[in-house]
């Protein structure tokens, strides 16, 4: 089966500096892939790379088995994106971006009339018709983004930290819309800080650090990964405490030297001053 | 390379479907701009303001473009009419550099104007050929195109009056020149981009270009007199003789052979041929610049900041000796806020090589004009030189928390007196403004004819200290009622709000009255022979100023607090 996303030794530089050095990527169609790393570790730019905004620097990124540098214009069409800033036209209101948006994306009039209602109704947007975008909250807009990046059908979805600054109420509208995605077989994209919600919608993850690949896999894999090896004895007592977490896994990769460092540090430079 | 399976490529997207849809997009926008969130009195009378401005500022706009197309059209009937042909090439090339002239300076009102960034239709499904014709028909309608359009039409019609056999070939020739200038236009906007990208490289074009400017007015700062003007005419006859055998090899030069070549029609066509290499020419480096841009080519200050190493940060923490702990709270002077704003005032100032350069500017003009004709006038060069100087560095009263932007908030919630800020901030401001007068003093000292009189000098310090003042308060005052936020580099995309811009020209207004308030002294001055009047009429204002600076930073902290949702409106948004 054709991978949805397949990069090969893609890398990034801005000048010195190299955001995302050789990274080979396979998500396969009807995944719902977190791709997690701290702050500044090339996630955003792996994303803004794999949706044709960012030109890589070298590699090769083939979506859905295809060149997306040869093909971007189709492939754009087959993607839905909501980017990190979200990019809404501020001085639009919520119906007349989607309508917009659907016709940018090729939809004909009835079915982008159609979808725009439904997608406001679902969002709990359609009260708010006459209000333009750039007053809507936080919340609302992010709403919007990903009512956007949807109106089109698309086969994968990329999200760049869609439950950022996300009440709850937002946040469930937001999972359940994912989750019909993925139902009905759409490949998903998230980057997310938010690890429990990571850990309760993906099936796949990759950890990027400094620019590197540095895990791949189920959270079953990746949680085998991470757990200690057993002492001699003790493989009975290990198979009755509770399995790592997703935030226990993802420290245990990438934020090991910093447990480390924080508790080498000498007690009186350790923030004391703070009650 | 892969392509896409016919099963999952998707039914092209006609162009009229994207193309529409995007012309319905910027109506929509404009037709949004008229709608009010709220309608409170102040945004009433700053819509009122807005109109009569607009009202005002147009007929310029007008006569802007009137202008040049009644000199093309008169200057090419004059050229032609009196046999003259060749001299068309200084007028197309005169044209295509007020195009290009315009076009700079319309940027700035274009960007302000405009309500998106065009690059932002790069997530959608476009293919490179409609994005092309997307980013050269958006921002068509620039004053720069209907300047140099009308004087282009106007210069066909010049022409077609004085031979109409002539008329056929330049209706042809000038569309396909009106043509170049638009697309070399374009193709200077998208590589300044790229090459404008940097802070670094913004500075050294802005010192180049301060640097053109100040060499042009070495060009002819004397007045003339009747024999040097005849001079002047044979050495600027001289002058377009010797430009033409350049332009004859660029598009001003070919468009006129182009029009007027008589012989054999061949060479009419290679000058015409080699006007379309010309214009494609443009277009191509144009076409190139925005394929890259498609790609999805990376424009800003430098690599996102990298993350340092958590093992470095922790390493450097170890590495810091142990602060002992103060039990008493540092006893200085200054208030501590005071020097802390201070401190962060001049970090802004140290990476900020624009406002150097804002600085030394005005002083190399004022040396230029000492050497002249105001040199045999000590009276009028002292406050015309301090004055001159001082008008660009003191604009930036009127908006001391931009450049904080978002920063702003700190204050707002620090346990601090906002007037501490304020402050810091005019102490900082009227350092460097003190610091321009006073060079701007000794220049002016140095390059008379003849000494400057005492009373003179007494007059224009006071003066000093009352437009100083006078424009810190007011400043200080709308920084607080309009605040409007600063991004070096980004300023001309950032949208003023309403409240900021209508003040815009009242800024201007306040700047120049209290500035040339010099000029009707100086005329009591001389009226009554006594140069001490001014001293007299400046002395009580310097005062009454400084009684209104006090008073507006003891209301500081109450009208900031006040102000806060504007702040947060104008400062703290994208």
């Amino acid at each position: 089966m054709t991978p949805a996303i397949d990069t090969t030794l893609l890398t990034r530089r801005f000048g010195d500096f190299t955001a995302v050095e050789n990274l080979n990527l396979t998500v396969e169609a009807g995944q719902f892939f977190g791709f997690l790393g701290p702050n500044g570790a090339g996630k955003s730019t792996t994303i803004k790379m794999l949706t044709g905004l960012l030109a890589p620097t070298s590699g090769t990124i083939r979506i859905l088995g295809a060149d997306l540098t040869q093909n971007s214009a189709d492939l754009k069409r087959m993607i839905g994106v909501v980017p990190e800033g979200m990019a809404l036209f501020g001085r639009l209101t919520a119906s007349e971006y989607l309508r917009f948006v659907g016709r940018m994306y090729g939809l004909d009039r009835i079915t982008t009339e159609q979808r725009t209602v439904e997608l406001l109704d679902f969002m709990n947007l359609a009260d708010e018709h006459k209000k333009l975008i750039t007053d809507f909250s936080h919340g609302m807009q992010k709403k919007l983004a990903l009512a956007a990046a949807v109106i089109h059908g698309p086969r994968i979805l990329f999200l760049d930290e869609p439950f950022e600054g996300v009440d709850a109420i937002a946040a469930g509208t937001l999972k359940s819309m994912l989750q019909r995605m993925i139902a009905r077989g759409a490949t998903i994209f998230l980057t997310s800080h938010v690890l429990e919600i990571v850990e309760r919608l993906c099936t796949h993850i990759g950890i990027i650090h400094r620019g590197q690949l540095v895990a791949q896999g189920s959270i079953e894999e990746l949680r085998a990964r991470s757990a200690p090896p057993p002492r001699p004895g003790e493989e009975a007592l290990q198979q009755n405490t509770a399995p790592l977490t997703l935030e226990q896994i993802f420290l245990e990769i990438v934020g090991a030297d910093r447990t480390g460092n924080l508790a080498a540090a000498p007690p009186e430079q350790e923030l004391s001053w703070l009650s | 390379m892969a392509q896409l399976d016919d099963h999952l490529a998707p039914r092209a997207i006609p162009a009229t479907t994207q193309l529409i849809a995007i012309a319905w997009l910027r109506w929509r926008i404009f037709a949004n701009g008229f709608i009010r969130r709220q309608t409170s009195p102040r945004k009433v009378v700053g819509l009122i303001l807005t109109i009569l401005l607009r009202v005002l500022i147009w007929p310029i706009y007008a006569l802007m473009a009137i202008g040049p197309a009644i000199g093309a059209g008169f200057l090419s009937w004059l050229i032609i009419s009196q046999h003259h042909p060749q001299r068309l090439i200084p007028l197309l090339a005169g044209l295509a550099i007020l195009w290009q002239f315009v076009t700079i300076n319309g940027v700035t009102l274009a960007a302000t104007m405009s309500s998106f960034d065009p690059s932002s239709l790069l997530r959608f499904p476009l293919r490179f050929g409609r994005y092309l014709v997307l980013r050269l028909m958006l921002g068509l309608l620039t004053p720069s195109t209907i300047i140099g359009c009308l004087a282009l039409f106007a210069a066909v019609i010049g022409i077609g009056i004085a031979d109409h056999s002539l008329a056929p070939a330049a209706i042809i020739v000038l569309v396909i020149y009106a043509a170049m200038n638009i697309f070399f236009a374009r193709m200077i906007a998208a590589w300044m981009e790229r090459w404008m990208a940097t802070r670094r490289a913004r500075e050294i074009f802005g010192a180049l270009m301060a640097l053109f400017f100040i060499g042009m007015q070495f060009l002819n700062f004397r007045h003339a007199g009747p024999r040097e003007h005849i001079e002047n005419s044979h050495w600027l006859l001289n002058f377009v003789q010797g430009s033409n055998r350049i332009l004859s090899w660029l598009p001003p030069g070919f468009a006129t052979n182009s029009i007027l070549l008589e012989g054999h029609p061949l060479a009419r066509l290679a000058q015409f041929t080699a006007l379309l290499a010309w214009t494609a020419l443009f277009f191509a480096a144009f076409a190139f610049r925005l394929h890259k841009q498609f790609l999805g080519e990376y424009l800003s200050e430098g690599a996102p900041r990298s993350v340092p190493s958590l093992a470095a940060s922790s390493a450097k923490i170890r590495s810091r000796p142990a602060l002992a702990l103060r039990s008493e709270p540092e006893r200085t002077l200054i208030s501590p806020i005071i020097t802390a704003c201070l401190h962060k005032e001049w970090i802004y100032f140290r990476g900020n090589g624009g406002q150097l350069i804002g600085l030394l500017t005005p002083l190399i003009f004022v040396f230029i004009f000492s050497k002249g004709m105001l040199a045999r006038h000590p009276a009028y060069l002292l406050p015309g030189a301090v004055g001159y100087s001082l008008m660009g560095p003191m604009a930036a009263l009127y908006g001391i928390f931009g450049a904080d932007g978002a920063g702003v908030q700190l204050y707002l919630l620090a346990p601090i007196r906002l007037r501490d800020v304020v402050v810091a901030k005019n102490i900082a401001s009227m350092t460097l403004l003190l610091i321009e007068a006073t060079l701007a003093w000794v220049l002016v000292s140095l390059l008379a004819s003849a000494p400057i009189p005492i009373a003179t000098q007494v007059s224009a310090a006071f003066w000093i200290v009352f437009i100083l003042f006078v424009n810190l308060t007011l400043g200080t005052l709308r920084s607080i009622q309009a605040p409007r936020k600063i991004v070096p580099g980004q300023a001309r995309k950032l949208r003023p709000g309403a409240v900021s811009k209508t003040s815009g020209l009242l800024v201007l207004a306040i700047l120049l009255t209290s500035i040339l308030l010099q000029v009707p002294v100086t005329l009591l001055c001389r009226h009554f022979h006594n140069l001490w009047l001014g001293a007299v009429i400046f002395a009580p204002l310097a005062a009454a100023a400084i009684a209104a600076y006090a008073m507006m930073l003891r209301n500081a902290d109450s009208l900031i607090r006040t102000h806060r949702d504007l702040f947060a409106e104008e400062l703290c948004g994208e």
